[in-house]
């Protein structure tokens, strides 16, 4: 039995997976929590699955990167660090592996290059295999990851994300893993990232033989979704034709968006004679076994819509994002819509796009898109920010061809040929000082922060620093199983809670009565290690819902021409750009509001001077209501 | 018929009375004003009797406390500490009504309770005492005596209101500007707070420790010592923490100490139990400074190291027993600590935190803890009266052991509703000055770190309110 113990050097583990006879599996947790579950699967069930999935013999656990460090702080309320630190106790041989968005990192924008290096390090402490890629395939967007990777001794999995139609033919990936290699040297794994779950599984065959042709030595890692409920088929193709590892996670978990269940995998393989290298199948049984009772405390993350989804051929949204797009079509009331956005105007809106790879962050660029084009009721008649900068290639270059004029000029008005002229390319994000960073970091918490606190603060400041506080007056709550931290409905009277704290210290809490009093607080009784403890919470202050009128797009446009700026959609304040007093020129910036993580600048159409700014960073917004106030200079 | 004592005071001092007084078997009369209608003092009390709204103002009403013990045919009045206790005119008043005053008799604490007086019966007996004036004259001429005074002994001095007390009346005067600028002021002042101007001069004594012996008296002539206690940790002149022994001097200088203690005592006419007041300075000179003439608050550490009750020995020598053991019967052993517990918030400033309602009370247990109180859960601390909840003391054999003991009691005690001085006792324990048993009255202002504590900090309970808050919301609002 091979197994690759983590700390083994790259070279080393590249040899040993071009040696081997048979195929090794990827356990991707991190991807399954995402895809079918927003995300949400607790460090408490990962720990719990730890013993086991480290006897499972695992090449790797998919367990970080994607969207997961945004929500373990923003969702999860534990450290992405601490979390690898506690399943590196538990798990010390297996590897560790993330998903890197290249030159965007964990987030949805590019990142300053000595920010990427700084983050790279950190987390290479704990993680062994990155694999990292760019929604574009524009290979120097991944470059300063792959650097820091090597520099680290860890092993890099660069990605040639994978779509289907008649631009993305074998030829155009033969030469994009060229120029990869050309970058990176021969001692890679490659991965083929279909989070998709495109193609049949002939088409997957025909591209791994394609690559094996060119590339004999090339070590092949495909990983797909489920979505159509034919992943199975893919994995064995790509094995069948020469792929050394593949993707799949605990059947206990498995969904629809996802992986499907590595059991299965096996089974299906060891038909056509490929074994598993290194696993332990009582373990992977044994895992599921293990957390099975814990899924019912997810059900309220699991999708709106149960069932494999084939039309995602057409679609072609990843899995890692139906779960959000989903929940959000739910709560935005337009779950009815959804055969329009998805089967029609998405389609369309790649192709118009450039059919590029509907992937973080593009994919949440053509889904807002496309939903704004169906909701509006005219397309691309209120394009994002992140729209405008992927049309002014600041991302990168269209892989293939360019979208087509009219599309341009209903994003930047009649001039648009000015405005791409003197904006468009790549601006190359310039170094941030450190340094500075860290005295603001230190300044916010009162404290002199950590290394790792400094990291997760330059990848998402806000929900960084909220994170800290959050574990300065809650503690640290990862020790709490879902049936506590995702409790709805309250617990019953009498209910006993019992859990140990992070120091191991055991802790039982017993859940006493609940007493309005006539101020309108209400008094919440525990009983806490057998002390009784009361908890107090002022009467909430009812916001003005009942109240605001609800004003209509035609509204907020014509108060935004005489200086009272509205809120275009509902989303989060992330910018605010403009104090009271500042005098603005029709086309200021004032503040930015973000909703599915793109963002859209809020400018002024008028000139005057700010005389109320009414939103705060990170304040949650609908639709209509009042950021900024101008006084309208008389013409 | 039994014997009844009425208890003119309230709060954990009328509560360590009605024990005493049961214990001997006899009856304890408490009373009250309205703003303790609900206190527990009424409730152990064989009887208790209301005195009038208050505040503060009918429990010192030496008429109407000693109407209300005729009236109720009582033999005896305890007036605790306080309010009445050095009051000549009640125990006069007792005296005249052919009751019992458990306590001195008037002369001697109207003697005592007058520094001037105080310090000429000490200077008579030879008594080393803090170099001061006698009353200074009115006008000019007092300032001119102020400037002889401070001529010989130098800034800084301490001006005092001869009739203040308990901290009161006293301010610190560092130069020659200072005293012409504060002189009428004083006297203005202590005309004003005791109705008597008469103010005298003290030379300050340095961060001295606070160091006083505890006195009991016969009318037999027989006056021990029990001992002696170290008061130095105090706030604004009020004692926050004390200690039996006094802790880090020498037994012969603590020997010496009480030996002066028990002729000052004599020297006076003393008569049932007194505390003698010292300053000890850093090279271990002592210095008188007052004669308390009633129980004091932290007689519970001397109780705890001797064995002797104190209030039982007051009451018995009040009703004419002599004195039941000789000095050299008196033994003290291993040390013992008190902590007041006062519904007070140490971070803004020791402020009161009356008019809260407790909602949680859990005392610790256990060897060697002793608690003096009157709280519960589920009562409201009137606003008008002082802050002290409840008196926590801790016996133990080494003064580490009686400092770990402390610190476990601490931990575990839980008042929740109004802020307390628990958990900056608790800071206060783990100081490792305080473990070496090193302080004098300068230890909080150059313990400044004692003040940074949060509420409420244990792992265990910020989990508990993030549970409290999933359960009033019926939903985790940091996970959705």
């Amino acid at each position: 039995m091979i197994r690759i113990p983590q700390n083994t050097p790259a070279a080393e583990a590249i040899a040993t997976l071009r040696e081997a006879d048979g195929y090794f599996i990827t356990n991707t947790a991190r991807d399954l929590s995402q895809s079918d579950y927003k995300n949400r699967i607790l460090l408490h069930t990962d720990l719990l699955a730890a013993r086991a999935r480290e006897a499972a013999g695992y090449f790797s656990l998919e367990i970080t990167g994607g969207a997961s460090i945004h929500v373990d702080m923003l969702r999860k309320q534990v450290d992405p660090f601490l979390k690898l630190e506690l399943l590196r106790k538990q798990m010390p041989k297996t590897m560790f592996q993330t998903l890197c968005r290249g030159t965007n990192l964990f987030g949805y924008r590019p990142y300053p290059q000595n920010v990427i290096r700084l983050t790279v390090r950190e987390f290479a402490r704990y993680v062994d295999v990155w694999r990292t890629f760019d929604f574009l395939n524009h290979v120097p967007n991944m470059q300063a990851v792959f650097e820091e990777v090597a520099l680290a001794g860890k092993i890099n999995e660069p990605c040639i994300c994978f779509s289907t139609g008649p631009e993305h033919t074998d030829s155009y990936y033969v030469g994009k893993v060229a120029e990869i290699l050309a970058v990176t040297g021969p001692d890679i794994i490659l991965c083929i990232k279909n989070h998709g779950g495109l193609g049949t599984p002939r088409r997957i065959g025909q591209l791994v033989d394609a690559l094996k042709q060119r590339h004999p030595d090339l070590v092949i890692h495909y990983h797909g979704h489920n979505t159509d409920g034919n992943d199975i088929g893919r994995i064995t193709e790509a094995v069948l034709n020469g792929a050394k590892i593949v993707d799949a996670s605990d059947h206990a978990f498995t969904g629809f968006y996802g992986p499907p269940p590595v059991l299965t995998v096996i089974q299906t393989l060891k038909e056509y004679g490929r074994t598993a290298i290194g696993i332990n199948e009582e373990a992977v049984i044994e895992t599921s076994d293990t957390i099975r009772d814990q899924r019912r405390y997810y059900a309220q993350f699991e999708s709106q819509i149960k069932g494999f989804q084939p039309t995602v051929q057409i679609h072609k949204l990843p899995g890692g994002a139906m779960g959000s797009s989903l929940e959000q079509a739910a709560k935005g009331g337009f779950l009815d819509r959804m055969p329009d956005i998805l089967h029609k105007e998405l389609p369309r809106v790649q192709k118009d796009l450039g059919n590029y790879w509907s992937v973080t962050p593009g994919s949440q660029i053509l889904w807002t898109t496309a939903v704004a084009n169906v909701l509006d009721g005219e397309r691309y008649a209120n394009p994002s920010g992140d729209l405008k900068n992927l049309l002014l290639g600041k991302y990168g270059p269209f892989p293939f061809y360019k979208p087509a004029d009219w599309i341009y000029r209903k994003a930047f008005g009649p001039d648009w040929k000015q405005i791409v002229e003197a904006e468009a390319g790549m601006p190359g994000v310039e170094d941030i000082d450190i340094e500075e960073e860290r005295m603001a970091l230190a300044a916010k918490l009162g404290t002199e922060p950590t290394e790792r606190q400094l990291v997760l603060y330059l990848q998402h400041p806000n929900d960084a620093v909220d994170f800290f506080k959050f574990e300065e007056e809650f503690g640290k709550s990862y020790v709490l199983p879902p049936a506590i931290f995702f409790r709805e409905g309250g617990f019953s009277l009498g209910e006993r809670l019992t859990f140990k704290d992070h120091t191991g210290k055991e802790h039982v809490i017993e859940i006493g009565p609940i007493q309005k009093t006539e101020l309108g607080e209400t008094n919440v009784y525990l009983n806490v290690d057998h002390d009784q403890r009361l908890y107090l919470f002022e009467a909430e202050v009812q916001t003005g819902v009942a109240t605001a009128v609800k004003l209509t797009k035609e509204d907020i446009a014509e108060l935004a021409g005489q200086g009272d700026v509205r809120a275009p959609f509902a989303g989060t304040i992330c910018a605010v750009s403009v104090e009271i007093g500042d005098e603005v020129a029709a086309g200021d910036q004032l503040a930015v509001i973000e909703a599915m993580k793109m963002q859209t600048p809020v400018v002024s159409e008028v000139a005057g001077i700010v005389n109320a700014v009414s939103v705060k960073i990170g304040q949650t917004l609908q639709a209509g209501d009042r950021i900024v106030k101008i006084d309208c200079h008389e013409d | 018929m039994k014997k009844r004592i009425l208890v003119a005071n309230r709060g954990e001092i009328a509560i360590r009375l009605i024990r005493a007084i049961q214990e001997l078997d006899y009856e304890a009369i408490a009373i009250y004003e309205t703003p303790d209608k609900n206190s527990r003092h009424l409730r152990l009390a064989d009887e208790a009797i209301w005195i009038g709204d208050g505040p503060r103002k009918d429990y010192l009403d030496v008429e109407k406390i000693i109407g209300t013990a005729l009236r109720s045919n009582v033999t005896a009045i305890h007036p605790g500490y306080g309010f009445l206790a050095e009051n000549p005119n009640l125990a006069r008043a007792c005296e005249n009504a052919g009751l019992i005053f458990i306590g001195p008799p008037c002369d001697v604490i109207e003697n005592l309770g007058s520094k001037v007086m105080a310090r000429k019966i000490m200077a008579e007996a030879g008594i080393a005492m803090v170099p001061g004036t006698e009353n200074l004259p009115a006008g000019a001429k007092g300032l001119e005596v102020a400037m002889e005074f401070v001529a010989r002994h130098g800034f800084p001095i301490m001006l005092k209101a001869t009739a203040g007390g308990g901290g009161r009346g006293i301010r610190r005067i560092e130069n020659e500007a200072e005293l012409r600028e504060q002189y009428l002021i004083a006297r203005a002042e202590a005309k004003a707070a005791f109705n008597d101007d008469s103010v005298y001069l003290e030379k300050v004594v340095l961060n001295p420790k606070h160091v006083e012996v505890q006195i009991l008296a016969d009318k037999s002539g027989n006056t021990v010592h029990l001992g002696t206690r170290d008061c130095s940790i105090q706030r604004r002149n009020q004692k926050l923490v004390e200690i039996a022994p006094a802790f880090q001097i020498s037994e012969e200088l603590r020997e010496e100490i009480c030996r002066t203690a028990v002729r000052a005592a004599k020297a006076s006419g003393y008569f049932n139990a007194g505390t003698v007041e010292f300053l000890l300075d850093k090279d271990n000179t002592y210095y008188f400074m007052e004669i308390n003439t009633r129980l004091q608050v932290e007689h519970t550490v001397t109780e705890m190291i001797t064995g002797i009750d104190i209030v039982r020995s007051q009451i018995n020598l009040a009703m004419g027993h002599d004195l039941d053991f000789r000095q050299e019967d008196v033994r003290t052993r291993g040390h013992a600590i008190e902590m007041r517990i006062n519904a007070e918030d140490p971070q803004n400033n020791f402020m009161p935190e009356g008019g809260k309602t407790i909602s949680v009370y859990r005392s610790p247990g256990g060897y060697g803890v002793r608690l003096d109180g009157f709280c519960y859960q589920g009562f409201t601390i009137p606003e008008v009266y002082d802050s002290l909840l409840v008196k926590l003391t801790v016996f133990g054999w080494s003064w580490k052991e009686t400092v770990d003991r402390l610190r476990r009691c601490l931990s575990n005690y839980v008042i929740t509703g109004p802020k307390t001085t628990i958990p900056f006792y608790l800071n206060l324990v783990n100081d490792p000055d305080f473990q070496r048993g090193v302080f004098d009255t300068s230890y909080l202002e150059t313990h400044e770190h004692l003040f940074q504590y949060k509420e409420d900090n244990s792992e265990v309970n910020k989990l508990a309110r993030l549970i409290a808050e999933i359960h009033y919301r019926g939903e985790n609002r940091y996970a959705k």
